[in-house]
């Protein structure tokens, strides 16, 4: 434990060096997020609820939802692939640290930074334009963040999964494109799930994607409540399950193919 | 007492996947690709013992980097058998990689962005090294190898000597009994490399690690090893002391000669004339057949002398040979 905490401090201080990148990724997500903000307000056109969702609640859902990009890493992380490709993956490999454990503590780091700088000041700068909602009790905030937490926990686990593709093919990054197009879809980031049609989001909660964003950003907007918050908390925790299960399955057989390269 | 390393029978061959040319090709490809096999190891045995310092030698794609990576758990072997501190490296690699330190000269476990000290204090915790330990080991090796002017740096801002020194501390901080180390003085300077062999011999005398190490530079080799491995195409070729190395196959010693004054001829009976210019003269022997002794006594017997020198050839010439003319290949 008192690895894994160091390991995400200085995951901490180097995100922390990139400021550039950091007020970059801000400023894009702020004007992204105000594209499609016009986009839900057009779309509303007049009305104040579509299947349950009001307009504030859309918009607030845009703002989560470029507020989370970075946090949530919702369009996909490369890094452990890179590793492979470079050969640098050696360096990880000859410490004693699962490889899971070790990325989690980087991936982690990086994240708190960006949900600090790209995740709440892009939602206080969304908020002087547009009706942002806010949870409305104490506890609305304690099922929120964790929520949010669990789906930083499925996030983890499935662009860690998608990783592991690097093991078998020279070029992962295509797979990796078409996997996280497809999360991004599946858990409600380009659209919420509820403005789906009903077939469509209902094959979308057969998968784990939803509980890598949806379902935060409902409870957050409080669209789910009372019982079935510990329900939603409990599928994101088995999405978790499975798929740190399988990632491990698929990293043992991995590690047996892997070709180190260079030198 | 049973050896720290023993290899035996290793095999490793990597499949390679062949690319046709151009378009078509890639489609082809797609469908049905085309492998190729290279063995990168073939049936390697040796053995080393606790406290060895060994050079692991060879030509560019011999196979020297695939041994160390078998060896330090990072690739899993065709066939063979490998039991180093009574583990199998790549079956239990979490646990076997707590007891050896590696360094693959080409690469740094450091995190680039951050100050040394950083990643140096990470393998406190990692290693679950005692917090007084890990402090006087950390003084002891900022010491030797002179880390603390560049300790708070971050390591992109190191320079490649700077940066080969703290990825050594980082190896060996946790105390390990093996070191591994793949080409540990590649693209240094003369003194930056100096510091670094004295180090690992620090390392090996003081506290007994055990080294195994491949280099292209064979004064690492003089300096630290010995005992050679040599190793062309996947296969072993030489293991034993460096004497007997230079024994087996330097043949041809050089002795250079001044002479007091100028001589019509100098040459010996059954030897070949000698290299003349003015008063020096060069004879070429082979150090098998006739020894230096005898042969500097034959001369003082003939001649007034000033000066004499025996040269050996040195070992990068040896080896070269070795490559060069597979003189190990029966």
């Amino acid at each position: 434990m008192r690895l894994f905490l160091h390991l995400i401090k200085l995951s901490i201080l180097e995100q922390a060096t990139y400021r550039t990148a950091l007020v970059a990724g801000l400023v894009t997500n702020f004007f992204w997020g105000f594209f499609r903000a016009a986009v839900i307000v057009a779309l509303y056109n007049g009305r104040s609820e579509v299947n349950g969702l009001t307009l504030e609640g859309a918009l607030t859902y845009i703002a989560i939802g470029q507020a989370m990009i970075a946090f949530l890493s919702l369009f996909g992380t490369f890094d452990l692939m890179t590793t492979v490709y470079s050969g640098s993956i050696a360096s990880d490999l000859i410490r004693p640290v699962p490889l899971f454990v070790l990325w989690m503590a980087r991936d982690l780091g990086h994240s708190l930074v960006n949900l600090v700088v790209r995740g709440l000041l892009l939602l206080l700068f969304f908020a002087l334009f547009y009706p942002v909602v806010m949870p409305e009790s104490l506890l609305g905030w304690v099922w929120t963040i964790l929520a949010l937490a669990a789906s930083w926990l499925v996030s983890y686990a499935w662009r860690f999964l998608v990783n592991l593709a690097a093991f078998w093919t020279p070029d992962a990054r295509g797979i990796g494109r078409g996997a996280y197009a497809l999360s991004q879809l599946a858990s409600g980031f380009i659209i919420p799930l509820r403005l789906y049609p009903e077939w469509f989001s209902r094959l979308c909660h057969l998968t784990p994607f939803p509980a890598m964003f949806n379902t935060g950003v409902e409870v957050y907007l409080g669209v789910v409540s009372g019982s079935q918050l510990g329900w939603a908390l409990g599928v994101q925790g088995m999405w978790f399950i499975v798929l740190v299960f399988l990632s491990q399955i698929i990293l043992r057989a991995g590690i047996r193919k892997l070709v180190i390269q260079g030198g | 007492m049973s050896p720290i390393i023993s290899v035996q029978h290793l095999y490793k061959r990597f499949k390679i996947l062949q690319r046709r040319p151009g378009l078509g090709g890639a489609l082809v490809n797609l469908l049905s690709p085309r492998y190729s096999e290279v063995s990168a190891v073939q049936d390697v045995s040796f053995e080393l013992e606790e406290g060895e310092v060994v050079g692991y030698l060879g030509p560019n794609g011999a196979g020297k980097s695939t041994t160390i990576k078998v060896l330090t758990g990072l690739l899993v072997p065709t066939s063979g058998e490998v039991h180093i501190n009574g583990k199998v490296p790549w079956l239990e690699r979490e646990r076997y990689v707590r007891e050896i330190g590696a360094i693959f000269g080409y690469r740094s476990t450091l995190w680039w962005d951050l100050p040394v000290i950083d990643s140096l204090e990470l393998l406190q915790p990692m290693y679950r090294i005692p917090a007084e330990r890990f402090r006087s080991n950390l003084r002891e090796f900022s010491r030797l190898l002179d880390l603390d002017s560049f300790l708070n740096t971050p390591v992109r801002s190191l320079s490649l000597g700077q940066r080969m020194r703290a990825d050594l501390c980082a190896a060996l901080i946790h105390e390990p009994r093996l070191l591994f180390l793949d080409e540990p003085t590649i693209g240094l300077d003369v003194i930056a490399k100096e510091h670094i062999r004295q180090f690992i011999l620090h390392v090996n005398r003081q506290r007994g690690v055990t080294v195994l190490l491949t280099t292209h530079d064979l004064a690492d080799v003089e300096r630290l090893c010995e005992r050679v491995m040599i190793l062309d195409r996947g296969r072993l070729l030489f293991d034993g002391s460096l004497t007997m190395l230079n024994h087996r196959f330097e043949s041809t010693w050089t002795l250079h000669v001044d002479f007091e004054v100028e001589y019509e001829d100098v040459s010996l009976p059954g030897m070949d004339p000698p290299v003349r210019q003015g008063l020096h003269a060069e004879y070429h022997f082979d150090h098998r057949q006739v020894t230096s002794a005898e042969l500097i006594t034959r001369l003082l017997e003939k001649f007034r002398i000033r000066d004499l020198e025996v040269r050996r050839p040195p070992l990068e010439e040896t080896i070269r040979r070795i490559y060069r003319e597979k003189l190990l290949i029966n």
